[in-house]
């Protein structure tokens, strides 16, 4: 239980009579990795969107760090000790990159200013945005540098754990690398993260986990070699089969 | 004609002053108040709950659909029947106020709609509580982008306060009509109304260009989805 900092059970969502979420049960370990594939649909967003409570489950249990959460009513408490970063960034547009980082630290977190300034430059650091970009305007960012502004927004605010809803999926290939970079760096010392993403060099390098979705529920869950090269299930290995050949088309094009 | 209007510049120069600060006073204070209640109107007709955004709704219809002439009068020559006895100045203000409230709450209220959800849901992502968004994530972004709206309402209720004359308050319009009626200048008289019109509305477009520039931000909006 102590080794648990999530515990999903036995979650249900509905959208009207449609069924979005079915049964999903699974435990996220502090400082693992977890990656979730699947198709369009498949309810991934869904669910990271229940883990930090943007979306109300109808059924089921969250329980963070041995806090039932999905009981809790202070929902605003509970989404500070969850970071969630966004396909699109979601940068406060009318502030720069460092008072993003700021915000959350000053109005959330209450910390004194020189303190939250020191904490927010290291997570600027961190993710490799250095002072010459502190004070640029998120349209004055590349979409990778955006995206790694998000990340140290999520970071500064010590969560104890990371949702990543599709990171990289909105950025231009030469910009990925930057941002699943930064990603790995802070899964190798040990922050918590679930991630949801098609880069499959990500997952198998870095995931503890990989879990298939389908139509609303977890179809095959594994260590990320089992579940990319020699997944069970007939959807999952058609899935998995086009994936590799996108993967594959994408790498032959950039060294070509 | 120019020695006429030195004439009356000399001899009624100080009427027209205290017209001009009447009408400064009408547009500042309605101004003012305009964007508050306006402000305050906006926020409950998009976050509110039912009742209040149902009844503001058929109150900004009501306030838009009648001429600012009626409303005028209604406070003025009406309000009294009930007992409310308002001087010329106070009730265009009220009536000037509460027109140009229903309006700018029109521009805040666009604006509001013109900034993504997806800048709401990043902010209860890091766990700001829902009225601390509007006020620091919304609000800031939202009025930014009504600067040029609200900025050409203050020039028009500036014009427009001269509507006052009609319940006899001593605003700029008042003044000339009475210095025309005893000078028989009115061509004159009206040329430097005109005159002391346009310098101020050159000023304030003027004004409202440094504002736009001080709160620019590169590209804010549009940048994302
Ligand atoms: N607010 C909503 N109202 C109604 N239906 C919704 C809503 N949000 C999502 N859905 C539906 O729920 C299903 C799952 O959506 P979700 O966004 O979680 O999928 P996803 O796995 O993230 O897909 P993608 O890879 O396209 O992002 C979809 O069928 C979607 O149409
Ligand atoms: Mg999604």
């Amino acid at each position: 239980m102590e080794s648990n900092i999530l515990v999903v059970e036995n979650l249900w969502k509905f959208y009207g009579r449609e069924v979005i979420l079915k049964n999903i049960n699974f435990t996220v370990k502090r400082g693992e990795t977890k990656v979730i594939i699947g198709p369009s649909g498949a309810g991934k967003s869904t669910l990271l969107r229940c883990i930090n409570l943007l979306v109300r489950p109808d059924r089921g249990r969250i329980i963070l760090d041995g806090d039932v959460i999905t009981e809790r009513r202070d929902v605003h408490n509970i989404r500070s000790q969850i970071g969630f970063v966004f396909q699109h960034f979601n940068l406060f547009n009318h502030l720069t990159a460092i008072d993003n980082v700021l915000l959350g630290l000053i109005k959330v977190k209450k910390l004194p200013r020189e303190e939250a300034m020191r904490r927010a430059k290291e997570a600027l650091l961190s993710v490799g945005i250095t002072e010459e970009l502190w004070r640029k305007y998120p349209a004055q960012l590349s979409g990778g540098q955006q995206q790694r502004v998000a990340i140290a927004r999520a970071i500064a605010m010590d969560p104890k754990i990371i949702l990543f809803d599709e990171p990289t999926s909105a950025l231009d290939p030469e910009l990925i690398w930057e941002v699943l970079n930064v990603m790995e760096k802070l899964s190798r010392n040990g922050m918590t993260m679930i991630v949801v993403t098609h880069e499959l060099g990500f997952a198998i390098k870095v995931a503890h986990e990989v879990m298939f979705m389908d139509g609303g529920t977890i179809i095959e869950r594994g260590p990320p070699n089992q579940i990319l090269l020699n997944p069970k299930g007939e959807r999952i290995k058609r899935f998995m089969d086009r994936m590799w050949y996108l993967y594959s088309l994408n790498r032959s094009s950039k060294v070509a | 004609m120019l020695e006429n209007i030195l004439y009356i510049l000399y001899g009624y120069g100080s009427a027209i002053a205290l017209g001009l600060k009447y009408t400064v006073i009408i547009t500042v204070t309605s101004y003012s108040i305009g964007i508050a209640l306006g402000l305050f109107i906006a926020l409950l007709r998009v976050y509110g709950s039912r009742l209040p955004r149902a009844l503001l709704t058929v109150f900004v219809e009501i306030i838009r659909g009648t001429p600012m002439m009626v409303q005028l009068f209604f406070v003025y020559y009406a309000l009294p029947e009930l007992g409310i006895l308002l001087d010329p100045v106070t009730a265009s203000i009220i009536a000037i106020a509460i027109n140009s409230a229903v309006y700018q709450s029109e521009y805040i209220r666009a604006s509001i709609s013109a900034i993504p959800y997806s800048q709401f849901e990043s902010a209860l992502s890091i766990g700001l509580t829902k009225f601390k968004i509007v006020w620091i994530v919304i609000l800031p972004q939202a009025i930014r982008v009504a600067i040029p709206a609200l900025v050409n309402e203050a020039i028009y209720l500036f014009k427009y306060s001269s509507i006052a004359y009609f319940v006899t308050a001593p605003e700029l319009m008042y003044i000339g009509k009475s210095i025309g009626s005893k000078t028989f200048l009115y061509m004159e008289v009206y040329i430097i109304l005109a005159f002391i019109y346009i310098i101020i509305s050159i000023l304030l477009t003027e004004l409202a260009k440094i504002i736009e520039r001080r709160h620019t931000v590169p590209s804010f909006i549009g940048s994302k989805v």
